[in-house]
């Protein structure tokens, strides 16, 4: 299994780059983006992400904001929402705009890699 | 005196809208309602009874009076023109017939004969000389020679030419009147006197005639005040009449007269060219039997009137009186209702708030320390690796027991949200725990569990569940105080019902209590700790989702809460807050 590339777009920036490290200690390829505008930057730059990580809630723009727009360009690109807020509401609300799934925050990492890997499966599949 | 009850009404019902002192109101309000209620309903009855009552008395008393006026007038007619017929007679037979024509016996005697027969009442007849002696007499008696000169009677007529005595008795010693004429001597200036006796059964007779059923009473007085025929009320003929009164000539006078205890009403006349006057008396109807029992009806009806009106003000001040205090429950417990609910609400939004708030640096923490994990592990044997290993783990094992408490906070403040969705009730009812067992640990109370097993899911709102069960264990755990158990149990009621059974070990209830338990505002717990709405509260959300609440409780046992659910509430979300 070749690398799966992951971003993290979360204005947290030292649960982001923590969470890059531990993941990156475990196969994955990381890149940690700080707020919605850079992480949509980073998708028409480089090489583009297998799945995003993405904070629901940021200063500059909303993690439903970013998704939509991501979704728009790259459809392919599966996007798991992370948030503090406890409202189930907000979840769904992103699996409606086409998020993979959400996960809350503190996150369990063996859960996020089994969700990482079930949704970059998924973009195997649909590639 | 007025203006002061209006302001002070004005008070009462402006303290009573301001809610100030409202039980000392409702009794001030009640007390001023049947006021105004008795002073709008009896005023006007009374005026109405009184004035009416003082109206027709008024009408009646003047129509009886003209009515009797009119019969003492027609009399009056009658009988005046009876003694007018009498005195054409005399004057008739004074003009027809000389002196020395009537001075014979036999023409006199002839001549009475013929008016005896026409006039039954003629008693006798004289003729009288100009020395005042009868020089002729017809009839019963033995009264030639009779020397009339001293006779009051006598010096009348001369002057008058015409006279009608008052009835008397005279030489004949029998209640009579005299009718006489004077009449010039041919030649010379001496007078010579035609007299007519009548009887005055005659007159009694008359008087007779002219009396109705209507009137008690008619008779003739004299200007003297004896009675000239007899009466009814007052007696004989010739007896003073105490009703006897001076009058005007021509005036009829209609007056009330009480006589041995009964009282009359009393109309009388002059009767025209005679020296009588005619009387007549009806009992009063004012007085009498038909009035009081007039008088004692209408009484009957104003009393009858007043019960009916005071059932009515009763019923209507109680009923408005119950109606606002009724209103003013329901406002207050909307009030505090709604106070209770924002208060909910506020502290669901502040857990929210602060789970938010924390789960973030937490996040941090719970990542640096996994990475730190990670790196200790991936690195070499060093001094104190494993105690730092440990440490690291301490960490982690911290963050993991404060990510239950700010997912449970989130869960509570989830509960807020009005939402329906399938729910494992024995899950929810561990959740709920969650949330008391610190206290109950405090309080030594133990929780045993017991859940049927393949209960079903229950399609119902989660925060509103959440707040009945807290509700209830709570008031469980308030109950027993301390050292004490709670037995939780759920299982299957029917097919579409589950039951939820909340058991404690506290002192149980009475039944007074039992029955009162889910009113609003009642409370047994000390002042100030209860606001005796949680129950309420909880028995409506039981209603709510569809449900109810069933409570059974012995003094010294202890207490069972039943809480019946629908396993599939088929309304809607949307209804929900209706």
């Amino acid at each position: 299994m070749s690398e799966i590339k992951v971003l993290i777009v979360d204005d947290e920036v030292e649960f982001a780059e923590a969470l890059a490290e531990r993941l990156e200690l475990r196969g994955f390829q990381l890149e940690t983006v700080d707020c919605g505008r850079d992480g949509l930057a980073a998708l028409s730059t480089g090489a583009l992400p297998d799945v995003i990580l993405l904070d629901l809630k940021m200063p500059d723009m909303s993690g439903f904001e970013v998704l939509v727009e991501v979704k728009e360009k790259h459809p392919s690109i599966e996007v798991i929402m992370l948030t503090g807020h406890g409202a189930v509401s907000g979840g769904i609300d992103s699996m409606e705009r086409g998020a993979f799934d959400f996960i809350m925050k503190p996150v369990d990492l063996d859960e996020l890699m089994e969700k990482i890997k079930l949704a970059y499966d998924k973009r195997s599949s649909t590639d | 005196m007025m203006s002061n009850y209006f302001s002070k009404f004005n008070h009462v019902i402006s303290n009573f809208l301001d809610g100030v002192d409202k039980g000392e109101n409702y009794k001030h309000f009640r007390l001023m309602l049947y006021g105004a209620m008795f002073i709008i309903f009896f005023v006007p009855l009374l005026l109405a009874t009184g004035l009416s009552s003082l109206e027709h008395k008024k009408l009646l008393a003047v129509r009886e009076q003209e009515q009797l006026k009119a019969s003492v007038e027609g009399a009056q007619k009658t009988i005046g023109a009876f003694i007018h017929e009498l005195q054409s007679v005399v004057r008739f037979v004074s003009r027809e017939y000389s002196y020395e024509e009537l001075l014979d016996q036999n023409n006199a005697s002839e001549l009475f004969a013929h008016l005896k027969n026409q006039y039954p009442g003629f008693v006798d007849f004289g003729v009288i000389g100009p020395s005042g002696i009868q020089k002729v007499y017809a009839g019963p008696f033995r009264l030639e020679g009779y020397d009339y000169s001293e006779q009051d009677w006598y010096t009348k007529v001369l002057v008058r030419q015409l006279y009608i005595s008052d009835v008397f008795m005279g030489y004949r010693k029998l209640p009579h009147f005299v009718i006489a004429v004077s009449n010039k001597l041919p030649g010379n200036e001496e007078y010579w006197v035609l007299r007519l006796s009548i009887d005055y059964e005659t007159l009694q007779n008359y008087v007779a005639t002219v009396s109705t059923s209507a009137i008690q009473d008619i008779f003739l007085v004299n200007n003297k005040g004896l009675l000239q025929t007899r009466s009814n009320i007052f007696g004989e003929i010739l007896e003073p009449c105490p009703f006897y009164t001076h009058y005007k000539q021509g005036e009829t006078i209609a007056n009330v007269d009480e006589y041995k205890g009964i009282k009359y009403l009393r109309s009388y006349v002059q009767i025209n060219d005679s020296p009588w006057m005619v009387v007549m008396l009806k009992e009063s109807y004012m007085h009498g039997e038909n009035w009081s029992s007039f008088r004692f009806r209408l009484r009957m009806i104003f009393f009858g009137c007043t019960v009916l009106a005071l059932v009515v003000i009763v019923q209507l001040v109680n009923t408005i009186t119950n109606r606002l205090r009724e209103a003013d429950e329901k406002q207050n417990q909307a009030l505090t209702e709604a106070q209770f609910t924002n208060k909910f609400a506020s502290i669901g939004r502040l857990a929210a708030g602060v789970a938010h708030e924390i789960n973030n640096p937490l996040a941090i923490i719970d990542q640096k320390a996994g990475l730190m994990t990670d790196l200790l592990e991936f690195s070499e044997e060093f001094d104190h690796k494993g105690k730092l290993t440990k440490s690291v783990e301490s960490i982690l094992d911290a963050v993991q027991r404060c990510k239950v408490i700010t997912h449970r906070l989130l869960g509570f403040a989830r509960r807020m949200d009005v939402t329906f969705e399938h729910i494992d009730i024995s899950d929810l009812l561990r959740e709920v725990l969650g949330f008391l067992e610190q206290e109950a640990l405090y309080n030594r109370i133990r929780f045993e569990l017991s859940f049927a097993e393949d209960l079903p899911m229950v399609f119902s709102d989660r925060g509103q569940l959440q707040q009945i069960f807290l509700n209830i264990i709570n008031n469980a755990i308030d109950a027993i105080g301390k050292d004490g158990l709670i037995t939780l149990s759920a299982d299957l009621h029917d097919e579409e019902n589950i039951d939820v059974n909340i058991q404690d070990t506290g002192p149980g209830m009475s039944s007074e209590i039992v029955k009162r338990i889910f009113d609003p505002f009642f409370t047994t717990k000390e002042l100030g700790k209860g606001t005796g709405l949680g129950l309420s509260i909880t028995y409506g959300l039981a209603q709510k989702l569809g449900g109810n609440i069933t409570v059974e409780s012995k003094v010294g046992e202890g207490t069972i809460f039943t809480v019946r659910l629908p396993i599939n509430d088929t309304r809607k979300e949307g209804n929900f807050n209706e």
